[in-house]
């Protein structure tokens, strides 16, 4: 990534415009999972979304896999999964039947059942989307983003919104897949998902990366005090061990 | 022809419709009423109800009114002027005959009078027509006359007469319009509200293959529906599709892409689902009226006629009366065919060109 610039109308004064990503550049390693740090509005989403040429590249250039994005916006879609943050389908369709159909727009004859095991939802094959609960919804959702077996993997917001079972179940998922060799890149509020999944992190705010590096060396560096050590667990240590790891979905 | 993911993603849309139960059962429910309101109003004209006032006490009045009260297409009452005339004020009459006392066959031409209330009576010329000829063989009888002649109309076209056969087609045309423009237009934007189209941006498909793919699952929606209608029609309404059924379909499917394509752009003009609908509204309703559904654009106001017949809703009703009515074929070059083929080119275009995948109305 070199130099994005996304602009956009000032919400105040459309006739101005102000750059809701303005000049980032970073390079993500293969097999490594990134992760994309920020308040609201820093443009983490909108990074994203140039990234997976759903918004065009105002200025700048990015290359994924030695493919420039806004030259071969087609290329690069066969090659990457995506999930995004709110996921809605067509209507009266199983898991199955929308698996089989992503794949058909990849021009890819799919296993869905396959896919389902995958993400733990096999039982519910025959389920329609919106009879999922949330977990189960952003497991679905990354079945979805995973019917083309992409190299690069983004994720906006996984978690978000899922009790503490559903949530660690997920990170376990995104090892898993990580190590079997996919790249991912992923938006995050939870700071403690930052840490425990992301090889380097990237801090964004207002369009421009203020930090990026291991999530070890950032500490190192803005937060060396050492906390004291814990005599105990937080309080989702409480919650897990009265509820159970067990997924609850 | 076809690629794999518009195939399928077309048989998924097809899965979809189907399996909605509720909206299968409404799409019927119009062709259905429609056939109803024209097999129960249909049949003979009903007879003129008459007045009839006797003031000649000749035998030659006498049997006037004999006559007068055996024609078939009067219904006649006897009575007295007054009372005659308040029922023809209330409606209840459409016309008084009076025969006057002095009515004989010799001498000058008797003078009857016929009473009416042009305000009620809106086709009170056409009465005074089937009047004056019911009037005329009732007199050739009394005097004994032969007529002249007989007036024998041959048709040389042989083609329908009664209004529903001239109806049918624009009715096609117009069910036609809305099924497509709901079947695209509001999808369209229900799919972009709920961020499905988005979902379906990030996959390597192109506007072009989501189109092709709308565009095939409900031409076939389409077509099932519209030969429900026809097929209710040609039975129960003894409709005669002139130019036969192959040109009539071609016909049908022609327009059903015309009307999806406009579906689509319309879909990406309105940015909410609130807003689609006085869209469509605006587009579908000044075409109803200008585009001779009801009445030949002929009839209309000279300056309109050019922009009635340019519309698309237009080239498609005056393509399908040209088939079903006057049997034409649907490779007869005219211009209503190169403007069924101009209005498929441009539809597509702007369908194509303004496609919106992503903006999610917030």
């Amino acid at each position: 990534m070199q130099n994005l610039v996304k602009s956009y109308p000032h919400p105040e004064n459309p006739k101005q415009l102000f750059n809701a990503v303005d000049g980032i550049s970073f390079n993500i390693k293969a097999e490594e999972i990134y992760g994309l740090l920020g308040p609201n509005g820093a443009g983490k989403t909108s990074t994203l979304e140039m990234l997976e040429g759903m918004n065009d590249i105002d200025a700048g250039s990015a290359t994924i896999a030695g493919l420039d994005v806004s030259k071969n916006s087609y290329e690069v879609k066969k090659i990457i999964g995506v999930q995004l943050q709110a996921n809605e389908y067509f209507d009266r369709l199983n898991l199955l039947e929308l698996l089989v159909l992503f794949g058909k727009l990849y021009m890819q004859d799919i296993d869905p059942l396959k896919l389902l095991k995958g993400v733990n939802l096999e039982d519910k094959a025959n389920a329609k989307p919106e009879e999922l609960s949330g977990g189960q919804k952003q497991r679905f959702s990354i079945a979805c983003a995973l019917v083309n077996d992409p190299k690069v993997l983004f994720l906006d917001e996984p978690t978000t919104g899922l009790d503490p079972q559903a949530k660690r179940n997920l990170w376990q998922l995104i090892k898993e897949l990580n190590s079997g060799g996919m790249t991912i890149v992923l938006t995050t509020h939870n700071m403690e998902e930052a840490e425990y999944l992301c090889n380097r992190i990237a801090i964004m705010d207002e369009g421009r990366i203020i930090a990026e590096d291991t999530p070890e060396n950032l500490i190192l560096k803005y937060a060396p005090e050492p906390p004291q050590a814990a005599l105990h667990g937080n309080i989702e240590d409480v919650f897990l061990a009265l509820t159970g790891h067990e997924l609850r979905d | 022809m076809f690629s794999s993911a518009q195939l399928h993603l077309a048989k998924v849309f097809l899965k979809i419709f189907f399996r909605n139960r509720q909206s299968i059962f409404f799409s019927m429910l119009f062709p259905l009423i429609f056939t109803g309101v024209f097999f129960f109003s249909g049949g003979a004209a009903d007879p003129i109800k008459l007045g009839l006032v006797n003031l000649s006490q000749s035998s030659i009045a006498n049997s006037f009114s004999e006559l007068v009260i055996a024609e078939p297409s009067f219904k006649v009452t006897k009575g007295s002027l007054s009372i005659l005339r308040e029922e023809l004020i209330n409606g209840d009459q459409t016309a008084i005959i009076v025969v006057p006392e002095n009515f004989s066959v010799t001498g000058d031409a008797g003078e009857l009078n016929l009473i009416l209330d042009a305000s009620q009576v809106r086709q009170a010329s056409s009465i005074e027509e089937t009047l004056k000829n019911s009037l005329l063989s009732i007199e050739r009888e009394v005097r004994g006359i032969k007529p002249m002649f007989n007036l024998v109309v041959e048709d040389v076209q042989a083609r329908p007469q009664r209004y529903v056969d001239f109806l049918l087609p624009g009715i096609l045309a117009y069910m036609l319009m809305n099924l497509c423009i709901a079947g695209s237009g509001f999808n369209i934007v229900e799919y972009r509200r709920r961020g499905i189209l988005k979902r379906l941006f990030v996959t390597p498909i192109q506007p072009k293959d989501f189109i092709v793919a709308i565009i095939l699952s409900r031409m076939v929606i389409v077509l099932t529906q519209i030969s429900v209608m026809l097929g209710l029609a040609i039975i129960i309404l003894d409709i005669n599709i002139v130019g036969g059924l192959p040109s009539l379909y071609g016909m049908i499917i022609f327009g059903t892409f015309i009307f999806l394509c406009i579906g689509f752009f319309l879909g990406s003009l309105a940015k909410t689902q609130e807003a689609i609908q006085p869209i469509v509204a605006l587009t579908s309703f000044p075409q109803l009226i200008l585009s001779g559904v009801f009445f030949p654009i002929s009839s209309m106001t000279e300056w309109l006629q050019p922009v009635a017949h340019s519309l698309p809703l237009s080239v498609v009703v005056s393509g399908l009366r040209g088939i079903a009515n006057d049997g034409m074929s649907l490779l007869s070059i005219n211009y209503t065919t190169m403007g069924v083929v101009i209005w498929m080119m441009i539809s597509f275009f702007v369908a194509i060109k303004y496609f919106v995948w992503k903006e999610v109305a917030n």
